[in-house]
């Protein structure tokens, strides 16, 4: 079985998180143990098409209810609001 | 000495849909609006809410793939695409990955009033939600975000790299917006953003079979942005070429203002946008009588239309074009067509005078109280020479807007046409005395000034005198 | 006292007007009050609107109304549960101060059944855990030994319903989460059949696995919860279509002939001796009774936990992503644009175990290892899967250990998450089948900490599930029993 390198400053990257070298690895480390868990098993036959056509979704109708929730409340929790947005840093376009 | 190039260019075009609520909420879909004023805890990603598909949407699409010529995978789901921007209150966008709604279609679009058409082969379509918008003021202290079009549905509908030119993109796109409005599954509002697309552009000397390297470009905003775009990413990547260089593979953004692009990433950039199946929708599966019974509803589209305009109207491909542009304006002549109007005069008042004064106004056919019935009349009474041709375009005018009757007009205006000959013999003798040099043109034989000196008489009497009679008494006096 | 009665005993007494809604909260207010300081099973108590609630229901019956059984009885609810108005952490710094603006479903049938809230309930963050000692609120405390851990990730609620700090709460399972915290406490927890309990309003941890489920003191109670919160619902898409039948008078019909399933994989996996013998002990207090038990193979046991790891971490790495510092929530200080305002309000505000998780569920979905990992996770979960359905040919119900071990003590296992991850062997197979599983009290170790038995049944057989365990609960004299605390 070959070892799975993973790139943790990579993945630390796509999700949005910041960590110090010692926590980084550890989680490699940690991670490694994991995934070896997938690698050492037996091939297993099939494939998984994401499909179930047996338990379809019941879609709903193109019916408009306007929510009950005002913009006060749905903008109640962000840390930053002006104008009624929420603000974000100024993001150079 | 430079070689030839040829220019390969694929779309990603992306429609709003008009469906009454959003794609996973039953907020109203609707532009613009009071900012986070037309959202709920769904469309704005409170934890714990969870997304409830639009029936709509699913058949807007699979009407979309009918008319594209797809196939239609009735059995289907939709994935996470996943990338954090503030516009994007989930962090994730649902869409659909690897078994979209309709693949594998087709469009043919005509590229010249010569009857040129091209094959354009459609990739894929799949539905997805769009994001929020951005908000940059230096008023405020950061960018403000409303989430009012978080939500909204979209479908995305991919081409093969199969366009040559930007005209055969903007021929492309033309066909694409006008099937959406045959459909009526988008309101195709271009200056509201309700379709937007990406171009990729590459380029290969003429005769290589491999294509060059593709670079895609953002934020094009309009069709016509589409050509300026394409035409400066081709020239950009033929100059590099010329100067010895060599394409990278990015992603560029199109800034029409000034008229260039720029990186807004590289290939190293490229996002891993980590797609996986919505674990929190089921199968999509729409029964197959469902699937025949939107094929059967279909409208007839435009190309099909332009057709019997050209062999059942008779009508010249110009016209007919011109005429299948939009739906209402097909509908409206089909309609007076069929209370007598002669064609070639319902298409010229339509393809002339009225889509003038609509695109002067900025308005549609359906914001007028134009009907076929009055349309009709007015050629009807033009034809009969109640009125000149000159006077219909005074009644056009008021029966688009003031909603008045062609007769009401005719009399309240009194536009109706001189046609006794006493009244206009001395007009004519007038417009005579005080153009003696055209008379003597004519004399020479110059027998075409005839048309001028009509003019003049029409506009002595206000419109209102037969130019055919006019004409006669011109040629009687002179003569 | 009135906390220490089960909920069935309290619904007929208010119903007969022998107490009031008000007095039952008081008094579960006032045990809360004199244990919680210990146990700390609660983030939040609700007092005042609690009592408002009880008052509301007693003026109603006052009036004549009919009202439903959970009339008036204490219900706490799990903190990662939308209450529109109150608190919702998920024991989270990243939602120290988060006030849903909606009620989630639940909570809206709850409130319709005329149910109280005491408060909302400590819990491992964001669900993930096995020991409730990932909150970033609170430890809490095993009522049975203070020094323990009540097991997690729905500890507070396990620990409050045990100690009658509540006659009832609603927890969460995605891996075992209601199921081993109601082991290790000693007390009754369903994890109901997947779509059977709306979602809407649980803050989600892995979407294809999480469910809500009742846990009691009694199976009758953990009935008589399930009862008003299941059902179909709109907002929910992957809520079932089904028609459930009254589980409270679905009990009592004995184990004659009830075919019961006894899969041998589930006696490796590091379960301890003495949970191996109090389990095949309570099955065969139920063969005595006339069931028929059989050994049954599920072969891919060992492997439902890599499943389990790689497909629950990959949906928590999406449906984690939104907590951003952007639009709820912890927001970092001091930071320098927006890619520094994700990272550091996200570092911050999440503990480890969460950012571990969203690390491999990153990992796994990248490219270049989907197939490798996510893909081979679902087709694992398909034959995991399709080996229950098999078993179930030949059996009607399968009994295991909830837990391969009794409560460990606080701190003992933080460190090694592999070895926290073992807690779930045994239940996160029923997760990954989308099946109902209960856990109920079987005896205690020699440490005299509670074991429980876990129930297994095909999709929708809660009924069955029901009828078995009451069935046992009489047999063994019934559980209500709470412990002294201290």
């Amino acid at each position: 079985m070959n070892e799975i390198k993973i790139d943790i400053n990579h993945i630390a990257k796509l999700a949005r998180l910041k960590m110090d070298e010692e926590q980084a690895e550890k989680f490699a480390r940690q991670m490694t143990d994991i995934i070896g868990m997938v690698d050492s098993l037996p091939a297993i036959e099939g494939t998984a098409t994401g499909l179930d056509p047996a338990n379809p979704m019941t879609l709903r109708p193109d019916v408009v209810v306007v929510s009950e929730t005002t913009r006060e409340e749905i903008l109640s929790n962000a840390p930053q609001v002006e104008a009624g947005c929420v603000v974000v840093p100024r993001i150079v376009e | 000495m430079k070689k030839d190039y040829e220019i390969i260019i694929g779309l990603e075009v992306h429609a709003e849909l008009n469906t009454k609520s959003k794609i996973f909420c039953t907020c109203k879909n609707a532009f613009g609006g009071e900012v986070n004023a037309n959202c709920c805890p769904v469309c704005t990603g409170m934890p714990g809410t969870l997304p409830v598909l639009n029936e709509q949407v699913v058949y807007s699409c699979i009407r979309m793939g009918h008319a594209l010529g797809c196939t239609i995978h009735n059995i289907c789901k939709q994935d996470r695409k996943n990338y954090f921007y503030p516009d994007l209150p989930k962090a994730y966008q649902i869409s659909q990955f690897d078994v979209p709604l309709c693949e594998n279609g087709a469009l043919e679009v005509m590229l010249d009033d010569e009857g040129h058409t091209k094959t354009i082969g459609v990739t894929r379509i799949h539905i997805e939600e769009d994001a929020g918008k951005l908000i940059h003021d230096d008023n405020f202290s950061g960018s403000l975000v409303d989430f009012n079009r978080c939500g909204v549905p979209l479908i995305e509908i991919v081409s093969e790299p199969d366009m040559r030119s930007s005209a055969e993109a903007k021929a492309y796109l033309d066909t694409i917006k006008s099937i959406l409005q045959y459909l009526n599954i988008s309101d195709c509002k271009m200056q509201e953003g309700s379709i937007r697309c990406d171009v990729n552009v590459s380029v290969r000397p003429v005769g290589q079979k491999e294509f060059g390297t593709r670079v895609e470009m953002k934020n094009v905003n309009s069709f016509s942005a589409a050509v300026r775009a394409i035409d400066y990413e081709a020239a950009r990547q033929i100059e590099l070429l010329e100067d010895g260089g060599h394409v990278v593979q990015e992603t560029r953004k199109w800034n029409d203002a000034i008229g260039e692009n720029m990186v807004l990433r590289s290939k190293e950039d490229a996002q891993d946008y980590r797609y996986f199946p919505e674990p929190d929708l089921l199968t999509i599966v729409v029964p197959q009588e469902k699937v025949d019974a939107l094929r059967a509803e279909q409208p007839e589209l435009p190309n099909a239309r332009c057709k019997r305009y050209m062999f059942e109207n008779k009508l010249p491909r110009f016209d007919a074009n011109l005429l299948v542009e939009n739906r209402d304006r097909g509908d409206l002549f089909d309609a007076a067509a069929a209370l007598g109007a002669p064609a070639k005069a319902a298409a010229n008042w339509l393809n002339g005078d009225v889509a003038r004064l609509l695109g002067e106004r900025g308005l549609t056919l359906a914001d007028t109280k134009l009907t076929a019935e009055s349309l009709a009349e007015m050629i009807d009474a033009i034809e009969k020479k109640t009125i000149s041709n000159t006077a219909g375009k005074t009644v056009i005018e008021e029966i688009m807007f003031s909603g008045k009757s062609v007769s009401e007009v005719i009399s309240e205006k009194g536009l109706a046409q001189v046609s006794d000959t006493g009244a206009l013999r001395s007009v004519v003798e007038e417009v005579l005395s005080k153009n003696e040099k055209a008379v003597g043109e004519y004399k020479a034989g110059k027998t075409n000034v005839i048309g001028f000196l009509v003019g003049q008489c029409m506009r002595a009497t206000k419109g209102k005198g037969n130019p055919e009679l006019l004409r006669k008494l011109l040629e009687e006096l002179i003569g | 006292m009135l906390y220490q009665k089960s909920a069935t005993e309290l619904s007929a007494m208010l119903a007969r007007g022998e107490i009031s809604a008000v007095e039952l909260t008081r008094s579960v207010l006032g045990r809360i009050e004199e244990t919680d300081g210990k146990v700390g099973a609660y983030v939040t108590v609700c007092a005042e609107d609690a009592l408002k609630q009880a008052a509301a229901v007693d003026s109603r019956r006052a009036r004549g109304e009919e009202l439903p059984a959970l009339a008036g009885i204490p219900v706490a609810i799990k903190d990662n549960i939308c209450t529109k108005g109150v608190l919702t952490t998920c024991s989270s710094k990243m939602l120290y101060n988060f006030k849903p603006p909606y009620n989630a479903t639940v909570i809206e049938r709850l409130n319709a059944a005329g149910a109280v809230m005491p408060g909302k309930l400590n819990m491992d963050e964001f669900a993930m855990g096995s020991s409730c000692e990932n909150s970033a609120i609170k430890l809490t405390h095993n009522p049975h030994d203070l020094t323990r851990v009540p097991g997690g990730s729905s500890g507070g609620s396990a620990a409050a319903v045990a100690s009658g700090e509540t006659i009832l709460a609603l927890g969460s399972d995605t891996g075992g989460s209601i199921r081993q915290p109601s082991s290790c406490c000693g007390i009754v927890g369903l994890k109901p059949t997947y779509g059977s309990v709306s979602r809407y309003g649980l803050i989600a941890f892995a979407s294809s696995l999480d469910q809500i489920g009742p846990m009691a003191r009694t199976v009758g109670d953990a009935a008589l919860l399930y009862n008003t919160i299941c059902g179909r619902d709109e907002r929910d898409a992957t809520s079932a279509h089904h028609t459930y039948p009254d589980f409270t008078k679905c009990m009592g019909k004995g184990v004659k002939g009830l075919r019961i399933g006894v899969p041998k994989e589930y006696f490796g996996l590091g379960v301890t001796k003495e949970v191996e013998k109090a389990v095949l002990e309570a099955v065969d207090a139920l063969r005595a009774e006339g069931a028929e038990i059989r050994e049954i193979s599920l072969p891919s046991t060992d492997a439902a936990l890599a499943a389990y790891y790689i497909i629950s971490s990959a949906e928590a790495s999406s449906n984690l992503a939104r907590f951003d510092g952007v639009k709820y929530g912890y927001r970092a200080r001091e930071i320098d644009g927006l890619i520094d305002l994700y990272e550091k309000s996200r570092s911050e505000g999440f503990g480890d175990e969460v950012k571990r998780r969203i690390m491999l569920g990153t990992f796994v979905l990248s490219s270049g290892f989907f197939d490798a990992y996510y893909k081979r996770g679902k087709v694992l979960q398909q034959k995991i899967a399709s080996e229950f359905a098999e078993a179930f040919e030949g059996c009607d119900l399968i009994a295991t250990p909830t837990s391969p071990f009794t409560a460990f003590r606080l701190g003992e296992n933080v460190d090694d998450p592999l070895k926290m991850y073992a807690a779930d062997i045994c239940t996160v197979t029923v997760n990954i089948a989308s099946l109902p599983a209960m856990s109920i009290p079987c005896g205690t170790g020699a440490d005299g900490m509670p074991i429980g038995l876990q129930l297994i049944g095909p999709r929708f057989s809660e009924a069955a599930l029901f009828n078995a365990a009451a069935h046992y609960e009489s047999l063994v004299g019934g559980f209500n029993k709470i412990p002294a605390i201290g």
